[in-house]
């Protein structure tokens, strides 16, 4: 491993001189002749009856082709994974995002003008919109049907015995804690481009980060349509950012279908900046009930938490987070007893779906904090309960997970070195210091009942390389690192290997941009077809240079006899030769990794990863004590990688899931009144700025996963997984005060510091 | 009613017919199709739509199209040489992997070619001064400003 | 796109001509808020009337204290080092102003004639008493700025009337100013407070000067305590508060409690808690009234203590790190 030409170097990303020069297609920047433009009414309540719908006005507004509603939407059809969701909803709203009418004019400008046409008259009906509320006996439904607003989707894992480790336990502690809605803030806002041709197949311009799952469910709904059997083809745009919002389709992409089906007509639609905002789906919120405790050596004896989510109006993947949270509250750390419930419950709120870390920053936000609670109360310095704890490569964790590679303590050691956690902690003088870990897979993960990706390569007569693959490129650097991995092992330039990675039509299946997935799964795959293509090629090297295939190498092109260094034969002759004889042929070869993962049981166990991503955040804090403000004054961040492919991109990940996180834990919240979004811009909405970014190191640890290509895990989401909490912890370690809830903003500090001070004199005074 | 203005684009004079009501990132990507400046929000809040115009970093998004007559505007397609070589901030965008999606990159350059044009060696504080006005999701920041600070450094054209 | 009609005037008489013919008129500046709003569809004007190509307007020019043009913007002033020095709080909150893009557009005077009780320049402008000029079809007039700004959002301009401009009087080495942003995050923001606040210090009735005690790095809380027995005394004081009514206003009381007086940190406190009584914040969802109340009490003493060093200590007083060698008055 030690001779790699290609992988673990610093290679700049494939896509990047476009990125820089402006070249780059967006969907904002993609036009289709003839195309027409779309736009969507959404509903003026959180909760109402439509008691008249009018569309005449807008309908006759020169420019206007078409104007639909819920009743131009055929049979029924629904979307989404509970199918609870209209792409027009009709007679009654249930969030003020509803979509009840929709136009395609032939300019944005008229397609915005015919909005303000359409007549609405509402009933207001009362809304719900705190969970809570909705679980109780009475409360209004927001789905008569359902006959409950607590979604039928029982999250429980039981690992053990709780109640009997409760009493064993030395020390335990029970807290509550809070996370808020927090949105992904793609730079590039939501579009697509649908089109139809005359035979009636779609092609799609997309931003999906799940193309082939997209494609099925746009299958699905020409079908609702009444254009069963057509073909669907996803050609994706360059994505401006993903994070997981473009992990579901959405009301606007069936909209556009049925709009593009009512004009023969390519629609296209551009979400403006607060569409994205409020018509994308965040990260729920959630409230979080646990108790941990250890013996009195400090080893972790249970963890039990039970959980409320919001899951807003209507269901997306935001309902199937607790699947990814079972995994930090079983598995992160040695724990040998769990029990876990969680509840997603229907509201008026928006609805919520996958943001970068699927419910691992929720879980990991209150077992994280709480361990620190747990560390106080048994004396130990939390580091040390972390250590005593930390897991370990080999160890099988009780909800099945097998660990293969684990560098948690490695991370750890690095985290406290780097921070003088020693110097720093407990010093009381308004600066602070915290940690807290974190376990992602790191292997794929098996949540459908495919895992897979495919790659196809060929090879021009030039020795060139074509890899189509399945893995989509959101901005990580999935392109780059595959062009790594099969330059790598074809030896041949980087600069000859070209990735198509954005049609379905020529593309092969994949499961999509999600569970930090794409470098390990699609990394494999091209493995797997690059070699393939290698023992093709050589063979029929072998035979021209009369040597045995297994004596061959391949370096910048050229293959060469390890044996003999005169002898040697360019790639593209090897190429050329087998091409240009009779019954020729030309290299290509096909390769479908699906990792050997498992499905969860009925009981919420099994093998969910291959491997698993381990990693651990130290940040020094100073806390102002008469503003409440935190500034961070160190972080660290390290990631137990497998093996870095490419450092620059995997640094690039870290940093951007570190900022991520930091927003998370200090400043990002979506302030919904009555189910209305308060904040639906980048003014109010507060994302981090370059001049909020704090020094920072990101810190590789490499374990070198043996089922990884090269070594690898996935890095794509675990940079913002443990941030909050390590947050959390080192404002208590400056302040003594322990905030609960996210964000984590000026005025609860100074509040919770007001409030100590009180208690502090009145225990002094008594 | 439409206009005819006149103004120098990535150092060549155009003359374009406008309306009055549009903003120059209006003009740029829907009439004179140059899709590199990007509109991440409209409202100046991102500044993915950031232009130089004479020699000051701007949110196109916000400029009346008949203030930029007369004046010098450079968008991202203007930095490169004739040649096709990158500008050397591009450059070091590339190398430092400060791009991401690549959706804020184009603004984000721009900010910091006002920013060097203006000021040799600027200082870590004067970089991120100058590219606070412009947000980026994927990135962190952290390489946006090596890079940044590699062309500061020198290597200026 | 909204569509209106877009005009160029080279003069401000001009201009004001434009205003009395054209109907639903508006005047446009850097157009940072004018567009937004009319992209936010808040207001629809069918003539925009632009103050960017009026000439000679944007000029910043010293003497009899300080005349700033009704062109400049936030950018000119930041790198103006005379009102760098000088007039430090309006430096302050110049470059605090949204992005680096925003201000080398907005101008100073589209920030006041918003009246937004956000807007930044203003507490600074307020404490260093600024009056506006203002032309208009009847002449030309100037008002102090307190008396500009008239409540939420409005302000003193009739009819045809443009703001052309600001006067500062003078300042001697024995004032200073500050404006603190209190912000969530470190950029593109609007303040949740924001305090501007100037003094002018005397020491037993003469004007302060370079005292080699000042050359050092210690914070100003250990200063003053150590120049106790100077009888440092505020000749005069002005505070100001953003965010913390319908248009930035004055804590009058604070200030008459402060002026005249031997200042002390402990004194800093009490005119703190004065100016936050002063202060009537609500709640919104940039910030929560009980909050704001706090953070003004904290920011005013902030404030007046930066101001106090930087009478005290001007910026090329205080040595560049700890390298006492280089700083010319502690050698000499």
């Amino acid at each position: 491993m030690s001779d790699l030409t290609t992988v673990g170097k610093k290679i700049t990303k494939r896509d990047a001189p476009l990125k820089v020069t402006g070249g780059a297609t967006y969907i904002q920047d993609l036009k289709i002749p003839g195309m027409l433009y779309g736009g969507i009414l959404y509903s003026k309540y959180a909760h109402a009856k439509i008691l008249k719908l009018d569309t005449t006005r807008a309908e006759r507004l020169p420019g206007v082709m078409a104007v639909i509603t819920a009743a131009d939407v055929p049979n029924n059809f629904r979307f989404g994974i509970m199918k609870d969701n209209p792409p027009l909803k009709g007679g009654r709203v249930r969030s003020t995002r509803d979509e009840i009418a929709a136009v395609a004019a032939v300019s944005a400008e008229i397609a915005a003008a015919a909005l303000e046409l359409i007549e609405v008259e509402y009933e207001e009906l009362p809304g719900i919109f705190d969970p809570l509320e909705a679980m109780k006996e009475g409360a209004p439904l927001v789905h008569e049907e359902m006959k409950s607003n607590i979604l039928k989707m029982p999250w429980k894992l039981i690992c053990g015995d709780v109640e009997a480790a409760k009493k064993e336990s030395a020390y335990v502690v029970s807290d509550t804690f809070r996370t808020q809605w927090v949105t992904h803030c793609c730079l590039g806002t939501s579009g697509c481009i649908a089109a139809l041709d005359t035979s009636n197949n779609l092609t799609m311009y997309s931003n999906t980060q799940i193309p082939s799952l997209a494609q099925n469910d746009y299958i699905e709904a020409l079908a609702a349509f009444g254009l069963k059997g057509r073909r669907v083809r996803i050609i994706q745009c360059t994505i401006g950012g993903g994070f997981g919002s473009k992990l579901d389709t959405y009301a606007y992409e069936y909209i556009a279908i049925l709009l593009a089906m009512k004009t023969r007509k390519p629609v296209k639609f551009i979400f403006s900046r607060e569409e994205e905002f409020f018509a994308t789906s965040p990260r729920q919120c959630s409230i979080t009930k646990i108790s941990q405790g250890c013996d009195k050596d400090g080893r972790l004896t249970f963890r039990e938490m039970e959980m409320v989510l919001d899951n807003g109006a209507y269901t997306s993947w935001g309902a199937t987070t607790p699947s990814v949270m079972m995994m930090p509250i079983s598995s992160l750390y040695k724990v040998p007893n769990i029990k876990y419930v969680a509840q997603c419950v229907y509201t008026n709120n928006t609805y919520s779906q996958a943001m970068r870390g699927y419910g691992n920053p929720q879980a990991t936000f209150a077992i994280e904090s709480s361990l620190d609670q747990l560390a106080e109360k048994a004396g130990l310095d939390p580091y040390e309960l972390r250590f005593r704890n930390a897991n370990e490569p080999g160890e099988l964790t009780p909800q099945n997970f097998q660990v293969t590679s684990c560098g948690m303590k490695e991370c750890m050691a690095e985290v406290v070195k780097r921070l003088d956690w020693k110097g720093k902690k407990g010093n009381g003088n308004g600066r602070g210091v915290g940690m807290a870990s974190l376990i992602h897979v790191g292997g794929g993960a098996r949540v459908y009942k495919s895992d897979g990706c495919g790659t196809i390569i060929k090879m021009d007569d030039r020795g060139k390389v074509d890899v189509l693959t399945g893995a989509t490129e959101i901005g990580q650097g999935s392109e780059t690192v595959l062009a790594q991995i099969v330059a790598e092992v074809l030896g041949v330039p980087i600069d000859d290997i070209n990735v198509i990675n954005n049609d379905t039509d020529v593309c092969p299946w994949d499961v999509g941009a999600h569970a930090s997935r794409s470098t390990f799964v699609a990394g494999n795959s091209a493995l797997g077809a690059a070699r393939k293509i290698r023992e093709q090629m050589l063979a029929v090297a072998a035979q021209n240079m009369g040597e045995d295939p297994a004596s061959l190498d391949i370096k910048n092109g050229v293959v060469f006899s390890r044996n003999d260094k005169e002898k040697s034969l360019p790639l593209s002759k090897v190429l050329r030769k087998v091409h240009y004889t009779s019954g020729g042929k030309m290299f290509m070869a096909e390769h479908f990794y699906d990792p050997p993962n498992e499905n969860f049981d009925k009981e919420f166990k099994g093998n969910l990863s291959v491997s698993y991503a381990y990693g651990v955040h130290g940040v020094e804090v100073e806390v102002d004590r008469e503003t409440g403000q935190v500034k961070i004054l160190n972080y660290i961040a390290a990631h137990d990688v497998g093996k870095a492919i490419n450092p620059m991109l995997l640094e690039g990940q870290i940093y951007g899931g570190g900022l991520m996180g930091i927003g998370y834990a200090l400043g990002e919240t979506m302030i919904y009144e009555k189910g209305r979004l308060k904040n639906g811009n980048f003014l109010d909405y507060k994302m981090p700025t370059a001049k909020d970014v704090p020094p920072v190191q990101a810190v590789i640890v490499e374990t070198d996963e043996q089922a990884g290509p090269f070594g690898a895990k996935g890095i794509g989401e675990p940079g913002l997984v443990p941030t909050a909490p390590a947050i959390a912890n080192a404002i208590y370690d400056a302040v003594g005060v322990r905030i609960k809830d996210l964000p984590i903003t000026p005025e609860k500090v100074l509040r919770a510091l007001q409030e100590k001070a009180q208690a502090d004199t009145g225990r002094s005074g008594a | 009613m439409k206009r005819e203005i006149t103004f120098k684009l990535n150092n060549e004079e155009r003359k374009v017919e406008v309306d009055p009501g549009w903003t120059l990132l209006y003009v740029l990507r829907e009439v004179l199709e140059l899709m590199g400046t990007k509109e991440g929000c409209g409202y100046g809040e991102c500044g993915a739509c950031t232009v130089i115009i004479d020699g000051l970093s701007v949110n196109s998004c916000l400029y009346p199209i008949l203030e930029a007559e007369g004046r010098a505007v450079t968008t991202i397609e203007g930095l490169r040489a004739a040649s096709g070589e990158l500008h050397p901030l591009q450059q070091a965008f590339v190398n430092e992997g400060a791009v991401q999606c690549g959706f804020c990159t184009a603004g984000m350059i721009m900010s910091a070619k006002a920013l060097i044009d203006e000021n040799e060696k600027p200082t870590e504080d004067d970089i991120k001064d100058n590219i606070a006005g412009n947000l980026c999701r994927c990135t962190g920041y952290v390489q946006i400003i090596d890079a940044i600070k590699t062309v500061a450094g020198g290597g200026r054209t | 796109m909204t569509r209106f009609e877009y005009h160029k005037p080279h003069t401000i008489k001009e201009a004001i001509g434009l205003m009395g013919s054209l109907e639903n008129a508006k005047f446009i500046a850097g157009g940072t808020d004018v567009m937004v709003l009319i992209k936010r569809k808040k207001i629809a004007p069918a003539h925009l009337i632009s103050l960017r190509n009026i000439n000679d307007f944007s000029s910043i020019d010293i003497g009899d204290g300080l005349q700033i043009g009704g062109g400049v913007t936030h950018s000119d002033i930041v790198a103006n080092e005379f009102i760098q020095k000088r007039y430090s709080a309006l430096t302050d909150a110049a470059g605090k102003v949204g992005s680096r893009q925003i201000r080398n557009v907005a101008t100073v005077s589209g920030n006041i004639c918003n009246a937004a009780p956000s807007a930044d320049t203003a507490c600074p402008l307020l404490v260093l008493d600024a009056d506006v000029k203002i032309a208009g079809p009847k002449g030309e007039r100037q008002v102090p700025l307190d008396d500009f700004f008239l409540g939420a959002n409005r302000v003193d301009l009739g009819p045809g009337e443009v703001v052309t401009g600001f006067h500062l009087p003078p300042f001697g080495l024995n004032t200073g100013s500050a404006y603190i942003k209190h912000t969530r995050r470190q950029a593109m923001d609007l303040p949740m407070v924001g305090i501007a606040v100037r003094v002018t210090i005397r020491i037993g009735g003469s004007e302060i000067g370079c005292k080699d005690a000042f050359c050092t790095i210690d914070s100003i809380s250990n200063i003053l305590r150590r120049l106790e027995d100077e009888e440092l005394r505020c000749e005069d004081v002005r505070i100001a508060m953003g965010v913390v009514a319908p248009r930035p206003v004055r804590a009058r009381k604070a200030e008459a409690a402060l002026k005249g007086k031997v200042i002390s940190e402990a004194l800093f406190e009490e005119i703190a808690e004065i100016a936050a009584s002063e202060a009537q914040p609500r709640d919104s969802i940039r910030g929560e009234a009980w909050y704001r109340r706090e953070m003004v009490k904290v920011l005013t003493k902030r404030a007046i203590l930066i101001s106090v060093d930087r009478v005290l200590r001007p910026d090329d007083m205080i040595l560049r790190g700890h390298d006492a060698a280089s700083c010319p008055r502690v050698r000499g």
